[in-house]
């Protein structure tokens, strides 16, 4: 079970060695500094200019402002700054204007505005750079530790085997829960898994038309009436059962079908649906066996054994897609079929396998059940590692 | 056994000039890279200058420093002085980044013939292995 089923183990060290993603980061790291130096000096500049700006503002309030006026390098004598309206400014390329207070504090703030979108786009460059460090110094630190990259096929079969893994530790959980609470709930998230499926089904139906030739389109619009139709079918026996059984029976069930919907927003969920369609009737049979040793049986077995001969035809149908429908339509329960049918044609051959594998549990597990009427630990634990020795093949 | 030997040490040889060349076409790059970057900011110094002369009133002074001294400038003349500058500066950004491109097309020839260069050695040595 521990096996992947098919997939390659690469090294992170053999794409990235360890001396490179050093020397990566060592120059991202260099050219993060140089930026900073930059953007410290451009910032040093925009606080010079802010400052200018209140100076050149508060010049002009007093006629005169005493001054010590440089002379040379070390040497300073007292003066007097008088004209205080009028300024030289450098306009850049050696040219220079006069200007009035108010002029050269709005010509100043424009150097500012530009001063300030330089800051901003030294900020973002330096924002790229650090993503960059971040990622070399997270490779680095993973190929230091050693880290492999595994790719594995992804293969819808382990979703189904996730569920049948959860059932049994979520049906021991669930024996004290209520079984009218749990009744009602069950209703409710089979009414919420029928609205996604017929979400799905009209997505299918659609990408059929589109990807299948006309003959197929037809069929899958047959299809979904015969689903839907079926679901609901499904639908009442299992609430049939339901109200007729006792805790054991509904909870088992009831988790199943938790766990399906659980999985059902993160993955694909076909081959799930398909698990799921079937994975309660196998669930129901011990459950019922142990419930009902003797009584009830008879009742019960009848609609389960109708069931499993509605999973039993799937396994033809897959084996032999190319069938028309038509004929068989006629026969016991044919929307488990259809609905089968109408899935694989997007992508059977992800998952046929798993189809087969189902349907071939669902003919061995009555047999064992009605004859001998073993525990039932006994058919789960090989349902798995079946499926398993499917994927490996 | 001899001739191979000779041949050995004339490719070598060619590696060598090869080599020089290319070192010389990556710091003519660089250089030229030196000047595209004085070019551009020169270029934007100027544009705010040009902003700016814009903006002024028309009665306004204006100098230019040429040396110590602060020589008054017509505003006009100044203008038209400063958008001459800019044009000239545009081509010369042009012709830059023409010459850059050629450059590193040199650059990358001469790179690629000395891998060439490379692998004949490389082999030639490996035949020597052998015999």
């Amino acid at each position: 079970m521990e096996k992947p089923a098919k997939g390659t183990v690469t090294s992170l060290s053999s794409l990235f060695p360890v001396e490179e993603v050093q020397e990566a980061s060592k120059r991202v790291q260099d050219t993060i500094s140089e930026h900073q130096k930059e953007l410290d000096q451009v910032q040093n500049f925009v606080a010079d200019n802010a400052s200018l700006i209140s100076l050149v503002q508060k010049l002009p309030e007093e006629l005169h402002h005493d001054i010590m006026v440089p002379f040379g390098k070390a040497a300073f004598f007292p003066g007097r700054l008088i004209h205080t309206n009028e300024f030289l400014v450098l306009l850049g390329e050696s040219y220079y204007a006069e200007r009035t207070s108010k002029q050269t504090a709005d010509l100043l703030k424009r150097r500012g505005k530009a001063l300030e979108s330089q800051v901003k786009s030294i900020k973002a460059v330096m924002q790229d750079l650090k993503a960059q460090a971040s990622y070399f110094d997270a490779t680095g630190a993973e190929v230091a530790e050693g880290l492999v990259e595994i790719t594995e096929e992804y293969t819808e079969e382990t979703s189904a085997e996730e569920v049948s893994k959860a059932d049994p530790t979520n049906a021991s959980e669930a024996d004290n829960i209520n079984a009218l609470t749990e009744e009602e709930e069950f209703a409710k998230l089979m009414s919420k898994i029928d609205e996604l499926e017929k979400e799905e089904l009209a997505e299918e139906s659609d990408e059929e038309d589109e990807l299948e030739k006309e003959e197929l389109a037809e069929e899958s619009d047959e299809e979904d009436e015969g689903y839907s139709h079926m679901l609901s079918k499904l639908d009442e026996l299992e609430k049939k059962e339901l109200a007729t059984e006792s805790v054991s029976g509904s909870d088992e069930d009831y988790s199943s079908q938790h766990s399906f919907d659980q999985r059902h927003g993160h993955q694909l969920p076909n081959p799930t649906k398909q698990s799921k369609d079937e994975y309660p009737i196998i669930k129901e049979l011990p459950s019922i066996q142990h419930a009902f040793p003797q009584e009830l049986p008879k009742q019960f077995e009848g609609s389960n054994l109708q069931s499993v001969s509605e999973g039993k035809s799937p396994s033809d149908r897959s084996s032999a897609l190319a069938k028309s429908t038509s004929a068989e339509k006629a026969s016991v329960l044919p929307e488990v079929e259809e609905n089968i049918e109408a899935e694989p044609q997007s992508q059977y051959k992800a998952f046929t396998g798993s189809i087969v594998e189902h349907t071939h549990n669902l003919e061995t597990n009555p047999r064992e059940q009605t004859i001998a009427s073993s525990k039932s630990s006994t058919p789960q634990p090989s349902k798995p590692v079946s499926r398993f020795k499917m994927q490996r093949r | 056994m001899s001739s191979s030997t000779a041949m050995h040490r004339e490719l070598q040889r060619e590696l060598e000039t090869k080599a020089t060349d290319l070192s010389k076409l990556q710091k003519d790059i660089a250089k030229n890279h030196q000047v595209r970057k004085k070019y551009t900011i020169q270029l934007g110094e100027n544009e705010l200058v040009l902003k700016e002369l814009d903006l002024l009133n028309e009665d306004a002074n204006v100098y230019k420093l040429i040396g110590p001294v602060l020589v008054k400038q017509d505003l006009a003349e100044a203008n038209a002085n400063v958008r001459k500058r800019i044009d000239y500066m545009s081509a010369e950004l042009k012709r830059l980044d023409a010459t850059l491109q050629d450059l590193e097309e040199k650059q990358n020839s001469k790179k690629e013939a000395i891998l060439k260069l490379q692998q004949r050695i490389q082999s030639l040595q490996a035949g020597k292995a052998k015999a």
